[in-house]
């Protein structure tokens, strides 16, 4: 009798720790959907650049931003050329700078020891879910509006699926053969096209974009390897930064 | 070996760059505002570079593959990833069949 006093004294706060979790995990389901064949792609392509079967999960599960590793694998020789490959992460995954500043009031609360390892799983969709899920709690009236065990849930869900499933990649890769004989490479533009359309804030603010595509295609035809990247993306930010200047 | 060992500190390397992108963002504001144009600017950033990762397939020599972006590009506007990634596929798929 004692103990079920005690447990339903101490349940409410761990119950809801769990129930909340879940929630996370039930609501990236959609998006597992859309995780696992791009996991499948990038492993298999990383297999085919010669990472073994090891270095691929330590790559993934490190690293864990997908555009920034299909860059890598795309720009990846043997031996890889590090410093292009590592600028070329932190450029592609230089969203994320925003994306922590963003969510940086709602998580502030937090004891740097729980939001350190929380940011490491920071992808762009449990950053999206979670900051979505802050503002519907905001605006029912919950007081601490961003939920950690949610994001977490969605997180930890987005992780294993990625890991597990671009190391699958990588083992049937080679019974997949070349990715270009089916289109899977189609997957690259097709995946950074869906997340360009997330960031649309109409014609007047995606110049920048535009002067990043012209240069980054013209040095791509113009120079060897993987220049066009850096070269393109440079360009826009400055063109970014004169335009907001003259507004 | 010493292409493994080049290959393993590369990946390290990239995920200690790929850290830091997601925690510098939180240190800097966490007690910080920014001015609205850095903001601006900062803003500009993503899609600048993942349009120029992908700028290659603009200007591809095949046309199947040119029609395949095309018909991806629609796709992208008016679906949400997973159908965008299988019509961008079967597409490119089909299309380098045919032509």
């Amino acid at each position: 009798m004692g103990n079920s006093q005690m447990d339903i004294a101490e349940n409410p706060a761990e119950l809801s720790a769990k129930t909340e979790m879940w929630r996370g995990v039930v609501a990236s389901a959609p998006l597992i959907l859309g995780v696992v064949p791009m996991a499948l792609v990038l492993g298999a392509q990383a297999a085919q650049k010669g990472l073994t079967l090891a270095q691929v999960p330590l790559m993934t599960g490190l690293n864990f931003a997908g555009g920034s590793e299909f860059a890598a694998i795309k720009l990846w020789t043997s031996p890889p050329h590090l410093l292009l490959i590592v600028a070329m992460t932190f450029l592609v995954n230089s969203r994320h700078l925003l994306m922590g500043a963003a969510l940086a009031p709602y998580i502030k609360h937090l004891p740097k020891r729980k939001a350190f390892p929380a940011l490491f799983f920071m992808c762009d969709e449990s950053w999206a879910m979670g900051m979505a899920d802050a503002r519907r709690r905001a605006s029912a009236g919950i007081s601490s509006s961003f939920s950690l065990p949610y994001y977490l849930g969605a997180s930890a869900s987005m992780y294993l699926t990625w890991v597990l499933c671009t190391t699958l990649g990588a083992f049937i890769g080679p019974a997949i053969g070349h990715a270009e004989t089916y289109g899977f490479d189609m997957a690259f533009p097709a995946v950074f096209l869906v997340l360009l359309k997330g960031m649309w804030h109409g014609a007047r603010a995606a110049r920048p974009w535009l002067v990043s595509l012209v240069v980054a295609a013209v040095t791509f035809l113009l120079l060897p390897g993987g220049w066009y990247v850096p070269a393109g993306a440079l360009s826009g930010i400055i063109a970014a930064f004169f335009w907001v200047e003259h507004k | 070996m010493m292409e493994q060992f080049h290959t393993v500190l590369t990946i390290l390397l990239m995920a200690t760059a790929t850290y830091l992108t997601r925690t510098v963002g939180y240190v800097a504001l966490r007690n910080r505002k920014l001015s609205a144009r850095s903001m601006a600017v900062l803003e500009a950033v993503p899609g600048c570079v993942l349009i120029s990762v992908i700028a290659p397939a603009f200007v591809s020599d095949q046309p199947a593959d040119l029609i395949a972006l095309a018909i991806t590009l629609l796709a992208a506007m008016r679906l949400s990833m997973f159908p965008t990634v299988v019509i961008g596929i079967a597409s490119a798929g089909v299309l380098r069949h045919l032509m």
